[in-house]
């Protein structure tokens, strides 16, 4: 414990650099996610094959995208968010889609016969019916980038993951049990977050039933994304 | 007015929905279209704002092609109700209602205030404003969808099975509503259901379809349970349509008994007398207000002394239900005719008085002169020419 108190101050700073490492890939993947994911569920035939390309992307092991991303862009923070992005797109982009689906036919029919045109339909009826679904996988995409951060360790730029390595490398548990408690509280108050901004933004799912399991349950019963694990 | 000048739906692959249908609408009366599954009335309703487009044909509202008109504005001036509701979840009740005048640019204050207007209109409690569709049942969400069609008052009305998702009580009396509203705002409405019940008692007119999208009868409810153009219409219209046709006929043309009627003071000689020269088998007692007290058999004066009053002889069965020639229907007469233990019924006026008593007999004079009176008329609308 007194270890602890000896470093808040490079604690603090790893823990600002974990998240900011984690949520700017989770917000560009949220840019990405939402025009590709209108553009597939209009275009139906387009979800299969754009879902197989982001699954295989999913599938590749974060050390070999280093490897290749070193030569472009170096040992930088690019290069470790770059694949926390993809990783993103990967979860997020189905949601968009499913999301949009999740639009009951009858609603469609009746926006369209209202006179909403292709546009407006989309941005005040098909976008806010599917923020909920969008938002979960949010939820989803978010912890398990804040967990991921980790991985950048290999190229010594890991948020908190350093104090894996450097707890390892000076066999000092405490140090690694610190690291990730850290990274849980991290990931639970940004769930927390996720979850009040989805409460504000959708006041008629109050009392409709809406999620209440533990954000870090929830995203472990969903399968907690591992990097070139899938 | 909307006219449809041979209207035909094929889709890629040679099903053909629609099938040259001519048909008009007139302005301010409802349109029923109805049929079994897959014969077009749904396409039909949709191709009017431009949610199915016709191959070829051309649709008409007030004059004007529809196809020149651009779809999104076009809509904007034809309610449109569905039969889920189709409510927006995430928007309130007020907010659903006042959709179609926000899109037409009206500030959210005064749409709101419209709204709220509405509410009233279709019967919705003012407190239901701020809720969420799912916070109300089947029926007030369907009258939700009824007020967000009509909220930015279009001359045009189109209803899409509109009262089929809920349970017959609340669908009997969404129907009422929309006879009520539609008395009221006159509007040019046309609603497809695949029950006749439905489309006979909403319907001005009603448009019978069979599947391949063929038009088959057009006509008033009252022609069509009166004449079915062949054995389809017939079978469709169902079992008991010359009963349901009665409920079209005014109950006024019945030439009432008022000689087998008697006072409860008469002598049980004097009635027998009565229902002598009348030829009849019973009579109605009535008291000194004319309120009737009941049937009384000819047969049972032959054993009562001559000089007994009515008021001390029993009756032989009560009065039964009653209708009002001036307002009920035949169906109505004959419903209290059926009823009644005699096989006569009694009509009253309006502070419960009789006025005069009906048989079997009477009732079928009154079909009769009514089918004549149909008939010459459909003669003198078809030029004069008499039918063969």
């Amino acid at each position: 414990m007194s270890w602890v108190f000896a470093n808040i101050s490079m604690l603090a700073h790893l823990t600002g650099q974990n998240a900011y490492l984690a949520l700017v890939p989770v917000l560009i993947g949220l840019v990405i996610s939402v025009p590709l994911g209108i553009v597939c569920a209009r275009w139906s035939w387009l979800y299969s094959p754009v879902l197989s390309i982001t699954s295989v992307l999913y599938a590749l092991p974060a050390l070999a995208l280093f490897v290749v991303l070193i030569a472009y862009t170096g040992l930088t923070d690019t290069t470790v968010m770059i694949p926390l992005t993809v990783y993103t797109l990967a979860v997020l982009f189905p949601s968009v889609v499913d999301g949009l689906r999740s639009v009951p036919e009858p609603v469609r029919q009746a926006a369209v016969a209202m006179g909403f045109g292709t546009w407006r339909r989309l941005a005040f009826v098909e976008l806010p019916i599917a923020t909920p679904v969008v938002i979960a996988g949010l939820r989803i995409a978010t912890v398990s980038s804040i967990s991921l951060v980790s991985v950048g360790e290999l190229i010594g730029i890991g948020g908190l993951g350093y104090l894996f390595e450097d707890g390892q490398q000076r066999d000092f548990t405490t140090e690694i049990v610190t690291g990730i408690v850290l990274i849980i509280v991290l990931a639970l108050v940004a769930d927390t977050v996720l979850v009040l901004a989805r409460r504000w933004l959708t006041p008629w799912q109050r009392g409709a039933g809406g999620d209440s399991r533990l954000p870090i349950l929830r995203a472990t019963l969903r399968g907690r994304p591992g990097a070139g694990l899938t | 007015m909307i006219t449809f000048e041979s209207v035909t739906k094929r889709y890629p692959g040679g099903t053909v929905a629609v099938d040259e249908l001519d048909l008009e609408v007139p302005a301010g009366q409802t349109m029923v279209l109805v049929g079994p599954s897959g014969c077009g009335k749904t396409t039909s309703l949709r191709m009017i704002n431009r949610m199915v487009d016709p191959s070829s044909g051309r649709i008409l509202i007030d004059g004007k092609d529809i196809q020149q008109s651009n779809p999104a504005i076009l809509r904007r001036g034809i309610g449109y109700v569905i039969q889920q509701a189709g409510l927006f979840p995430h928007r309130t009740i007020v907010d659903n209602i006042a959709t179609v005048p926000l899109l037409t640019g009206w500030t959210k204050q005064k749409a709101r205030e419209r709204a709220r207007e509405l509410m009233d209109l279709v019967g919705l409690d003012a407190q239901m404003a701020r809720r969420y569709p799912h916070q109300l049942s089947g029926g007030q969400q369907q009258r939700v969808g009824v007020a967000r069609a009509l909220a930015a008052d279009p001359p045009v009305l189109l209803m899409d099975e509109p009262f089929s998702a809920v349970d017959p009580i609340v669908r009997a009396s969404l129907q009422d509503e929309l006879l009520r509203l539609q008395a009221e705002l006159h509007k040019t409405v046309v609603l497809v259901t695949h029950d006749i019940e439905e489309a006979i008692k909403v319907g001005d007119q009603v448009a019978i379809f069979r599947p391949g999208g063929k038009l088959v009868q057009v006509d008033t409810p009252q022609r069509l349970l009166a004449a079915p153009i062949d054995s389809y219409v017939e079978d469709f219209l169902g079992f008991d349509r010359g009963i349901r046709r009665l409920s079209f006929l005014a109950a006024d043309t019945l030439d009432l008994d008022v000689d087998a009627i008697v006072g409860q003071d008469a002598t049980a000689a004097a009635a027998l007398a009565k229902a002598r020269k009348a030829g009849a088998h019973w009579l109605l007692v009535i008291d000194s207000e004319r309120l009737p007290l009941g049937w009384i058999a000819a047969g049972e004066l032959d054993s009562t002394p001559a000089d007994t009053r009515l008021a001390d002889v029993p009756l032989t069965s009560d009065h039964g239900h009653t209708f009002r020639a001036d307002t009920d229907s035949l169906r109505a007469a004959l419903d209290a005719t059926v009823l009644s233990t005699t096989g006569q019924a009694v009509s009253v006026d309006d502070h419960g008085r009789v006025v005069g008593v009906t048989s079997y007999d009477r009732l079928r004079a009154a079909i009769q002169k009514a089918d004549d009176a149909a008939r010459q008329a459909a003669a003198a609308a078809a030029g004069g020419v008499p039918a063969a």
